[in-house]
């Protein structure tokens, strides 16, 4: 890492607006052409228009390759986590499970796992990933940490707990200035409903 | 005689639309593209740069185009998937005869050619020249909209041509005209991440012009306020500062409501007011009435918002409005778009970095096509028509009389109802489906099948082209060469990419033929785009929209080049009205009062609900284009109604029931998505599908006095739950305008 | 306090405890002693051994040391061990056992002789796979058993025409030089080499060519390989070519090439790529757990309660995470393992989402006019 030329993901969830150009965009990708890799969720859609990409965030010490019991998940020298191996993923979907950002996708058809490899046949020479390249919202930026933080309010950070456990990541999120780190909590986890987007409510007034 | 000649089910499985989900090549990562082509996205007005990657003269994938500085690569899923248009099976490639019983057939050129032309000059025989109207398009390149409109003067002599940007521009551009005497946003994009306080009305930007979600965002990290006004919390709105829940409707309640308090804190510019404008004491006159309470009966939104609204916007250093459809689809949309225009002007923020507005073009060449000759009022240059000195300056460059040509004619919607009356008998259209995009579908259905001739110029067979007698076989915007004319005014180059297959024709081409068959071979004797381009430089020289110094060198050179540019060192207008100089003779901003009127037809005891149309991110208008791309359907197959869950409750409906939304005119059965997100008064169904899912089955026929524009933003229907339809229409495929 | 101290699994392979090595170490010696054994046994007593293949047999045993020692190191990883145990729990339950062998015929037939996996993941892929894997197979089965002694060939008595073959000294077959069988038989390892080179060429080209394969394929991982099957087809070859169509030319010199790279390979068999041969049957073992997965209790989300995994594999999930010293315990309550990918996503939008909204309600409360994020009441 040598500071103001490296090129890093930043991902801004709150920006997003579910168009969906990333999805679209995935499968253009040459690594896995035809196959979209990218997340993108409608959190809950009868409440709210809330929704959130997935890329993969290449993790210091995946878990997927921890819990992956054919050791098919290998990290390049540059920090990316890629697809499983062909030749040794047994499909067995630990990694799928395990994953505590939910990335990996099972493909039964071929019975292999695959990901996110933040278009490694792009970023290996010099191109930004697909997804970041054509998100119109900017949730997804493929940038110089430097212009992030000259153009953008919050801080991208990428420490995240999830109960014990702490991982970080290669990919960046952007938080407000006083957020260290992501915690995931139970509360969270339960928020299934809200009625802060209640059209209904909103025209009750103060 | 311009009925489908067989059953729609059996057009849909000779010409689709059907899905294509494979790029040419197939999904594989090994052909290397011979060539790789810098142009435009055609799926929307903002017109963003992509590059298309050319094998064997077939289009096989996109890279994005980092380097066009207005989108910086971004696209929206049209955008990413726009190529699978090209090498598809639905593609029409050669002239096609209708047969009654059959269906189409292929028929030669030449067969197909003096077909039209012979009609065209057998119903102007009998029943007078402005018996055969024609149809252009906002989706052209402005060459092609500058000849369809000199067609129609010169070739057809008809005065009867428009074209479908009067479904969706006219108001913003009626207003601007009135209020600046310049139609055109007024600011580029690069100003908006300026501005610290940003009202968006009636613009659903991130699903019909998602990359300008970024220039909002941006403003946003940079301070900025950002008020929305919408019947539905969109994506934007979701993180806007203030949301307001607006009746459709009620727009001009809140516009109008939030200059009452701005005048009365003192949050208007006072100093600017007398110096460049007129009309002021009217507009304060107008306003005095709009207290917050009454402003709220109005806008049907807590006073509190409007107060909230005026509070954000009044004070602020800088500022922008962004407008588009949902204040101008009105009987009231050139009204709705005044009183917006009116807070702008009234803070004096206008003309300068970061303080301005726009309106938010929809289609591909929204602003372009509404400048070269195409409306019915209007000459090249944004000339008009009935103004003897524009009049003289446009024969002379066609080199006709000035009395040969036609006046003033007819707007889209009384075209129909001219066809109704029996006064037009005879259409050609190009670029457009009013089968599926305009209002009281079964009426048009209607005129169509009241037509003695009807022929189209298209790349599929859209609805509209069902109808037709003859259908020519068209290009695709990369198939021809031209220029558009993007969102901020820019002019832009769209490259030919490949060739039209087969025996299709670029579109020009064949407008050329049919004047040459019409005897006026001498006034169209262009040998590409680029011939045309020059013509109407010529033609734009000294009016509004002046392109006289724009060549395709400058936009290559310079990433476009925005109007008025009159001559080559001219370095064109980015920005409008800097120094406060204005378009009138007198150069000010004339103010406009305006007060609030109700709607056509107002939801009763009869049909209890606001019915509100509009688009989803993943289809382009009528949907020819979108509805026959796999991945595009896939995202949003079918319309849904959209309700709130207290009025599903009231209704008895439960998401995912099907349910019949009917108006007075017509009804469409579709699956209901029961959200929060939307005023509870109000449903809403996207337009973007035919038949008995159009949407524009229910709107109504009635237009904008001084614009035209039809309302499609206010219905009044009931809504009710039906069981699961099982027609002929209802088993279609969902992109055909079936149901599941 | 324990998480924010452990250490990344690069170290803690390094730091695998010296049981594992020793484990290991045993296990490899183990294979390779009953290998040395089998070739004993097999070849009546080295009878039947040819002592000019002597580093072949070396190389042989090394190998097998070097898979019995890799494989055992791969089943000390936790991950491993517990569908290891639990795939062949699930097989060898005595109530399905008869029905098991059946399925294991059926994957058996797709997974490992038609390779159809491959296929749906490109059709050039399959068929270079196919090719490779076919003719490798062939020639092992051939070569392994001669040059252990495991078979022979004796011209039958008093006719040099006919020729009978012994496997582990049992003669099992009489055949004559013009059959089709013999020519099978005295020509096998040249059509495995051609098998293996066009699977090799396929594979080169598509190499060549596919950007995406372009963009992550390793020299040492994906092109070495290729290159010593193809090194090892084309000395073959030579060998034949030599001996019928340039009367022994060189043929020393050949043979020696061919077994250098033979026995190069050999020695690379369990630390590469070649490696997969051994790790992919338990693929097989994967869909036992997969199928009785299915037939047993499902785990539901804790957020949104739908079903998405089998209670095993979330259960066994725990324990691997246990072992590896990964700890999903919310504070709470709960378990982030109890979680469905699909609702983690969400979760952490939502809690992403959050963190602007209170700084937003922080901000709106020093501002009249609301702050830089939501606040519509």
């Amino acid at each position: 890492m040598n500071g103001a030329e490296t090129m890093e993901f930043f991902i801004d969830h709150s920006r997003c607006i579910g168009c969906k150009a990333c999805v679209q965009a995935c499968e253009e990708c040459d690594t896995h052409r035809g196959v979209s890799l990218i997340h993108l969720e409608t959190i809950m859609r009868p409440d709210s228009v809330q929704t959130a990409p997935q890329v993969c965030m290449h993790c210091e010490d995946p878990i997927c390759a921890q819990v992956c019991p054919a050791d098919a998940i290998k990290k390049t020298p540059d920090g990316v986590v890629q697809s499983s191996l062909k030749p040794r993923c047994i499909g067995c979907s630990n990694c799928v499970l395990a994953c505590p950002f939910g990335v990996p996708k099972y493909k039964a058809e071929i019975n292999q796992m695959m990901k996110c490899d933040m278009c490694y046949d792009r970023t290996s020479v010099g191109k930004r990933p697909m997804c970041a390249t054509v998100c119109p919202s900017g949730a997804l930026t493929f940038t110089t940490r430097e212009n992030i933080e000259r153009t953008r309010q919050g801080m991208a950070i990428r420490d995240w707990q999830f109960g014990g456990e702490t991982v970080r990541t290669k990919v960046n999120v952007l938080v407000p200035r006083n957020v260290q780190k992501i915690t995931v909590t139970i509360e969270q986890i339960e928020a299934t409903s809200t009625n802060e987007y209640d059209v209904a409510n909103l025209l009750l007034g103060d | 005689m311009a009925k489908p000649p067989v059953t729609i089910p059996e057009l849909v499985s000779q010409f689709g639309p059907t899905l294509n989900r494979i790029p040419a090549h197939g999904w594989n990562a090994e052909v290397e593209p011979d060539r790789i082509v810098k142009t435009h996205c055609c799926f929307c007005g903002q017109q963003c740069g992509i590059q298309l990657k050319v094998k064997d003269n077939r289009v096989i994938g996109f890279e994005p185009w980092e380097d066009f500085p207005f989108n910086q690569g971004r696209l929206c899923p049209k955008g990413v998937k726009r190529y699978m248009q090209d090498e598809h099976r639905d593609r029409l490639k050669a002239p096609l005869m209708r047969k009654e019983g059959t269906g189409f057939v292929p028929v030669s050129w030449d067969e197909a050619l003096d077909k039209v032309a012979g009609e065209i000059k057998r119903i102007q025989q009998t029943h007078g020249p402005d018996s055969f109207a024609l149809l252009g398009g906002a989706s052209l390149t402005n060459e092609k909209a500058y000849l369809m409109g000199k067609f129609a003067r010169v070739a057809v002599k008809t005065a009867n041509i428009d074209y479908n940007g009067r479904l969706c521009m006219v108001s913003a551009a009626a207003a601007s005209k009135k209020v600046f005497g310049i139609d055109r946003a007024a600011n580029p994009w690069s100003d908006i991440p300026l501005a610290r306080a940003i009202l968006i009305a009636g613009a659903n930007i991130a699903e019909c012009a998602p990359i300008t979600t970024n220039y909002l965002w941006q403003a946003r990290e940079n301070g900025a306020k950002l008020i929305v006004m919408d019947p539905r919390i969109t994506p934007i709105a979701r993180n806007a500062d203030l949301y307001i829940p607006v009746r459709p409707g009620g727009d001009i309640g809140v516009f109008n409501g939030m200059l009452h308090i701005m005048i009365e804190r003192g949050w208007i510019n006072r100093e600017f007011i007398a110096q460049h404008t007129t009309g002021w004491e009217q507009v304060e006159e107008t306003v005095r009435k709009y207290t917050p309470e009454y402003a709220s009966r109005i806008a049907g939104v807590p006073a509190s918002m409007i107060v909230k609204a005026a509070e954000i916007w009044g004070p602020a250093s800088t500022s922008f409005l962004l407008h588009a459809r949902g204040i101008e689809h009105h009987t009231k949309g050139v009204l709705n778009c005044m009183a917006a225009i009116n807070l702008v002007v009234a803070t004096g923020r206008i003309g300068r970095e970061g303080c301005g507005y726009a309106m938010i073009t929809g289609q591909g060449n929204g602003q372009g096509g509404r400048e070269q000759g195409q409306k019915c009022d209007q000459l090249p240059g944004g000339r008009d028509i009935e103004n003897p000195e524009h009049r003289k300056y446009i024969a002379g460059v066609w080199g006709v009389p000035e009395e040969s040509i036609p006046h003033k004619g007819l707007s889209i919607i009384p075209i129909f109802e001219a066809i109704h009356a029996g006064k037009i008998k005879g259409l050609l259209a190009i670029s457009s489906n009013p089968m599926v995009s305009l209002p009281n579908n079964s009426y048009i259905r209607e005129a169509f099948e009241k037509l003695e001739f009807f022929s189209q110029i298209d790349f599929f067979m859209s609805e509209t082209a069902r109808h037709a007698d003859v259908v020519l076989a068209g290009s695709l915007m990369e198939e021809d060469e031209g220029t558009t004319t993007n969102v901020e005014g820019r002019v832009i180059h769209h490259k030919k990419v490949v060739d039209p297959p087969d025996d299709a024709r670029v579109d020009w081409k064949i407008i050329c033929d049919i004047a040459a068959r019409l005897g006026q071979a001498g006034k169209f004797t262009f040998d590409s785009p680029k011939e045309i381009f020059d013509e109407l430089r010529v033609a734009s020289k000294g009016g509004i929209c002046d392109y006289y110094g724009i060549t395709w060198d400058r936009i290559d050179r310079e990433y476009g080049v925005c109007w008025p540019c009159p001559s080559a060192d001219h370095p064109g207008t980015p920005r409008l009205y800097e120094g406060n100089k204005f378009n009138h003779p007198d150069g000010k901003a004339h103010f406009q009062p305006v007060e609030w009127q109700p709607a056509a037809e107002e939801a009763d005891g009869e049909y209890p609900i606001i019915l509100t149309t509009g688009r989803v991110v993943s289809h382009y208008l009528s949907g020819t284009q979108t509805r026959r791309i796999g991945a595009l359907v896939d995202q949003y197959p079918q319309p849904l109604c959209e309700m709130h869950p207290q009025l599903a409750a009231k209704l008895g409906i439960a998401e995912g029931d099907f349910v019949k939304v009917e108006s007075r005119r017509g009804s469409v059965t579709v699956r209901a998505s029961v959200v929060k997100t939307i005023r509870p008064d109000t449903v809403f169904v996207p337009y973007h599908w035919p038949l008995d899912r159009a949407a524009n089955n229910m709107t109504v026929r009635a237009i904008d006095p001084i614009s035209n524009i039809p309302e499609y933003k206010i219905c009044a229907v009931r809504v009710s739950k039906v069981p699961e339809p099982h027609d002929a229409i209802a088993e279609l495929e969902m992109e055909a305008g079936g149901v599941r | 306090m324990k998480s924010a101290e452990r250490p990344n699994s690069v170290l803690k392979v390094s730091m695998a405890n010296r049981r594992d090595l020793v484990h290991a170490t045993l296990w490899g010696l183990g294979v390779a002693t009953a290998l040395l054994v089998a070739i004993f046994v097999g070849s009546n007593s080295l009878k039947h051994y040819d002592a000019a293949l002597v580093p072949y047999t070396g190389a042989c045993v090394f190998s097998a040391f070097g898979i019995g020692y890799r494989f055992a190191m791969w089943l000390r990883r936790p991950p491993t061990r517990k569908y290891w145990f639990r795939g062949w729990g699930i097989f060898f339950r005595p109530s399905k056992l008869a029905r098991n062998v059946v399925r294991l015929a059926q994957v058996f037939f797709s997974d490992f002789f038609a390779q159809r996996f491959i296929e749906k993941r490109s059709p050039a892929r399959w068929a270079a796979h196919w090719l490779i894997a076919w003719g490798c197979i062939l020639a092992a089965a051939v070569t392994f058993p001669l040059s252990f002694g495991w078979v022979h060939f004796e011209n039958a008595p008093g006719n040099q025409e006919i020729y009978r073959a012994f496997v582990f000294g049992q003669h099992v077959s009489t055949f004559h030089l013009g059959t089709i069988t013999a020519a099978l038989t005295f020509n096998i390892l040249d059509i495995s080499a051609v098998m293996v080179l066009m699977g090799v060429a396929l594979a080169l080209f598509r190499r060549a060519r596919d950007r995406g394969a372009i963009s992550v394929q390793q020299f040492a991982q994906d092109m070495m390989p290729l290159l010593m099957l193809f090194a090892i087809s084309i000395t073959g070859l030579f060998l034949t070519a030599s001996t019928y169509l340039l009367h022994g030319l060189n043929y020393g010199f050949l043979s020696m090439l061919h077994a250098v790279t033979v026995i190069f390979t050999l020695l690379y068999l369990p630390f590469g790529k070649f490696f997969h041969v051994f790790q992919r049957p338990a693929q097989i073992g994967v869909q036992f757990y997969k199928e009785e997965g299915a037939r047993t209790e499902q785990a539901v989300c804790l957020r949104c309660g739908a079903p998405f995994a089998s209670r095993m594999h979330i259960e066994d999930l725990k324990d691997v995470e246990n072992s590896l010293g990964i700890h999903y315990q919310l504070p709470g309550g709960g378990h982030y393992q109890d979680v469905c990918p699909v609702c983690r996503r969400k979760s952490l939008a939502v809690a992403q989402d959050e963190k602007w909204r209170e700084q937003g309600t922080r901000a709106a409360a020093s501002q009249p006019a609301g702050g830089i994020w939501p606040n519509h009441q």
